[in-house]
């Protein structure tokens, strides 16, 4: 008899993992690859390849829960194929898109505490302050650590956009084997999609306020408006002395794509602007041709 | 004065308009023929065949004279509210107060379409990175850049949150090229759970009372922007009389729909009913004449049901459609193919109930808001919307896609799943784009095929 799974997938930016670890469950950020064999989500025109990826590989595993978000509207949709496709339980947690009201941040708040209490539904337990308190200290390490600014021949690039699958990771290679190094990575499962680092005697006050505030300050293109992403952006672009911008979407992510014109417009850098289905094979061969000219060009 | 029922080009209607004047019929100040319109820019009204009343013709020159009315709503001195991604909300408050003015920017997707793709809106959308892979509804950039087909206006508000991302994008281009909006939250709804309140919504959907006290807090932040806009305050007595004309509008609808969608014989055309039913969400810059037009409307289409005449033969394929098109051409084609309009879901079926009025006027207002059938899961739509075919008696659902529309990539299989599994129904998914012309052929095979199959399944 194998042991019940005590893991709880997820991949949202906005979901707390340390809440997750301070029920007593295992949190899992699910990066996904893109598979062939459909599970619940089928390929279908207009689905978001990283939505589509996310909802295959987490019916796929053998998980105690899945946490989607409204983060986009084709993962909130997802949740729908989720719910009815897997035995697996399967939460949908609403993320706020506005953030500068206190409405909106409490909203967040308590959305985190009903997550809470679908854990305990779970099998986890409600954690105290102390408990909670305790996770996020042993955890400090998953925030988002400064960068050290680095001095060689290679060109200081900046990857912006949203999720990366793990073979999307291969860009990564294709702009270092061009000459570049990657200064600054913004994508939403890179620097960009992580909390800021604790606040130790807001912590130790009311670690759970803490928690939801250090999570919903996570910049995205998704928020409303969403100055914050830019107001991260500037910074970070100015702290790694980046040369050029690497922008990356997926086709069908609206989010993302309508901010490359923006970003262009704005950054006052060379912008390459990369999408990509999520699926095709031969998007590689074309990569490499397209990052190497880019790199050429800032060489 | 009024003639049989029948389907009429636009030169016709020049013909119908002069007999019409000369047999005495008066118009409003906005009447005129039709044809006039396609000197403004209106080409697709050349493709298009309309309903001969005189009703339909006032519904024609009431939404084709949107931009007049709403310049000269700001000649008068009246506030201009764009209300983005608000399926009839924000308008019944800004309709409150007597000095203000709301109009629907979203609407400006049907401008490819009614202007056959001359203005250049999309290409202006392009060019600001907003592609086809985006909804028509992209369109609206580009008016508001060139501000050729409406005046900008002195408040923008757009709901977000559990509502399509291309739309959320579009806004946010807008807000990123200068334009102040106001952001308001609406959560995805979802049952109460176990401890929590819950509250039946208008039309039958619940949602916990913890989500109508948010949208409520979120309504009063816009309410607080419209008293600032109109410097008068909108009191509980001046909303619930807003709501009462909203919801005359909404009860006009619902008879106007159930008469066209129940009767023996098809009274109204799909295309003007479709017409109809979007006056509901924003009233066409005036609710007052919005009320009027419906009245007329109604009464023809009474005098029709009554009288036993009507278009299309009586054996026409029932039809229930679900989203609105980017192309109207699409509606004369579905009744060129034998099919008859039997039941619509353009997307804001809740603007079509009507708002409570035993609960205090802004919690009426947010539980309409979180009843929108697009902020909930799609299971729930699907439910509603059959619900809605047994009402009406629809044989077969149409699904039509808004190419790059996010909610659709998914919805329209789990919408035809729950159809076939609840009744077995025949369901065909399409896509319309703004000009369907390059595409008409295989749609009306499509569409042919769609209304064989429901009369085979009436032989069997």
């Amino acid at each position: 008899m194998t042991e019940p799974s005590r893991t709880i997938v997820y991949t949202c930016p906005y979901v707390p993992a340390e809440w997750i670890a301070a029920h007593g469950l295992q949190p899992r950020r699910l990066i996904p690859l893109p598979t062939d064999g459909a599970t619940v989500a089928p390929r279908v025109e207009g689905l978001c390849p990283y939505a589509r990826a996310f909802a295959n590989d987490a019916a796929a595993e053998n998980a105690a829960g899945i946490v989607v978000t409204t983060l986009c509207d084709q993962m909130r949709r997802v949740y729908d194929l989720l719910a009815r496709g897997t035995r697996t339980p399967t939460f949908l947690l609403n993320v706020p898109k506005t953030w500068q009201t206190v409405a909106a941040q409490r909203m967040y708040l308590e959305e985190l505490k009903r997550l809470g209490r679908f854990l305990v539904r779970l099998g986890g337990h409600a954690p105290s302050y102390n408990e909670l308190a305790e996770t996020m200290t042993q955890h400090v390490g998953w925030a988002a650590s400064a960068i050290s600014p680095v001095h060689d021949a290679s060109v200081p690039i900046a990857v912006v956009g949203g999720p990366l699958m793990q073979r999307d990771r291969i860009l990564f290679d294709l702009i270092e084997e061009s000459g570049g190094r990657i200064a600054l990575d913004a994508t939403e499962t890179g620097r960009r999609g992580q909390r800021r680092a604790f606040d130790r005697r807001r912590l130790t006050e009311n670690p759970l306020m803490e928690l939801a505030d250090a999570y919903f300050s996570i910049p995205d293109a998704s928020r409303r408006p969403n100055s914050e992403l830019y107001s991260w952006l500037k910074n970070e672009l100015t702290q790694t002395g980046v040369r050029g911008v690497v922008f990356h979407h997926y086709v069908w992510c609206d989010a993302w794509r309508a901010e490359l014109a923006r970003l262009k417009e704005w950054v006052g850098l060379p912008v390459l602007g990369l999408d990509s289905d999520g699926h095709d094979e031969t998007d590689v061969a074309r990569l490499r041709t397209r990052i190497r000219a880019f790199l050429e060009m800032l060489q | 004065m009024n003639a049989e029922p029948r389907k009429i080009n636009l030169e016709q209607w020049d013909r119908e308009y002069a007999r019409l004047r000369a047999a005495g019929m008066t118009e409003p100040v906005y009447g005129g023929p039709l044809s006039r319109h396609v000197a403004d820019g209106d080409t697709r009204l050349l493709k298009l065949r309309y309903d001969n009343s005189p009703a339909a013709l006032r519904l024609w020159n009431f939404l084709l004279t949107e931009e007049d009315r709403l310049r000269a709503a700001r000649d008068d001195g009246k506030k201009l509210v764009g209300a983005m991604k608000d399926l009839g909300t924000v308008p019944v408050m800004a309709y409150s107060l007597d000095n203000l003015v709301a109009f629907y920017p979203d609407g400006a997707w049907w401008i490819p379409c009614v202007m056959e793709l001359n203005t250049g809106l999309l290409q202006i959308a392009d060019s600001l990175g907003i592609d086809e892979s985006f909804c028509p509804v992209r369109a609206m950039l580009g008016a508001f850049i060139t501000e050729a087909h409406f005046p900008l206006p002195d408040l923008l508000t757009c709901s977000v949150g559990a509502t399509c991302d291309d739309f959320s994008a579009i806004a946010q281009r807008l807000n990123g090229l200068g334009h102040p909006i106001l952001w308001w939250e609406i959560p995805h709804r979802r049952p109460a759970e176990n401890g929590e309140q819950a509250v039946t919504l208008p039309g039958g959907f619940s949602a916990p009372q913890s989500q109508i006290d948010f949208v409520r807090s979120e309504l009063s932040r816009v309410k607080a922007a419209l008293e600032e806009l109109a410097s008068r305050s909108l009191d509980d007595d001046t909303l619930a009389a807003g709501i009462a004309k909203a919801n005359l509008v909404r009860e006009l609808l619902a008879q106007l729909r159930h008469l066209a969608f129940t009767a023996p014989l098809c009274p109204m055309p799909a295309l003007e009913m479709l017409i109809a039913e979007m006056l509901a969400i924003h009233f066409c810059s005036d609710q007052d004449e919005t009320i009027l037009v419906l009245t007329d409307l109604l009464a023809e289409v009474t005098r029709r049901v009554a009288a036993g005449t009507g278009h299309l033969p009586a054996d026409a394929a029932r039809i229930f459609w679900v989203n609105p098109v980017a192309d109207l051409q699409a509606m004369n084609l579905l009744e060129d193919c034998g099919g008859r309009m039997c039941g619509t879901e353009y997307l804001f079926a809740h603007a079509l109930d009507p708002i409570p009025t035993t609960i205090p006027t802004m919690e009426a207002l947010a539980q309409m808001a979180l009843a929108d059938p697009m902020v909930g899961s799609a299971f729930d739509r699907a439910a509603r919307i059959v619900a809605d075919i047994r009402r009406f008696g629809a044989e077969a659902v149409i699904v039509s896609r808004i190419p790059g529309a996010s909610h659709c990539a998914l919805e329209g299989e789990i919408i035809g799943q729950v159809v076939r599994e609840t009744y077995g129904l025949p369901v065909l998914e399409i896509e319309v784009p703004s000009i369907t012309d390059a595409t008409q052929a295989t749609l009306r095979t499509r569409l042919e095929a769609l209304v064989e199959t429901v009369k085979d399944r009436r032989e069997r």
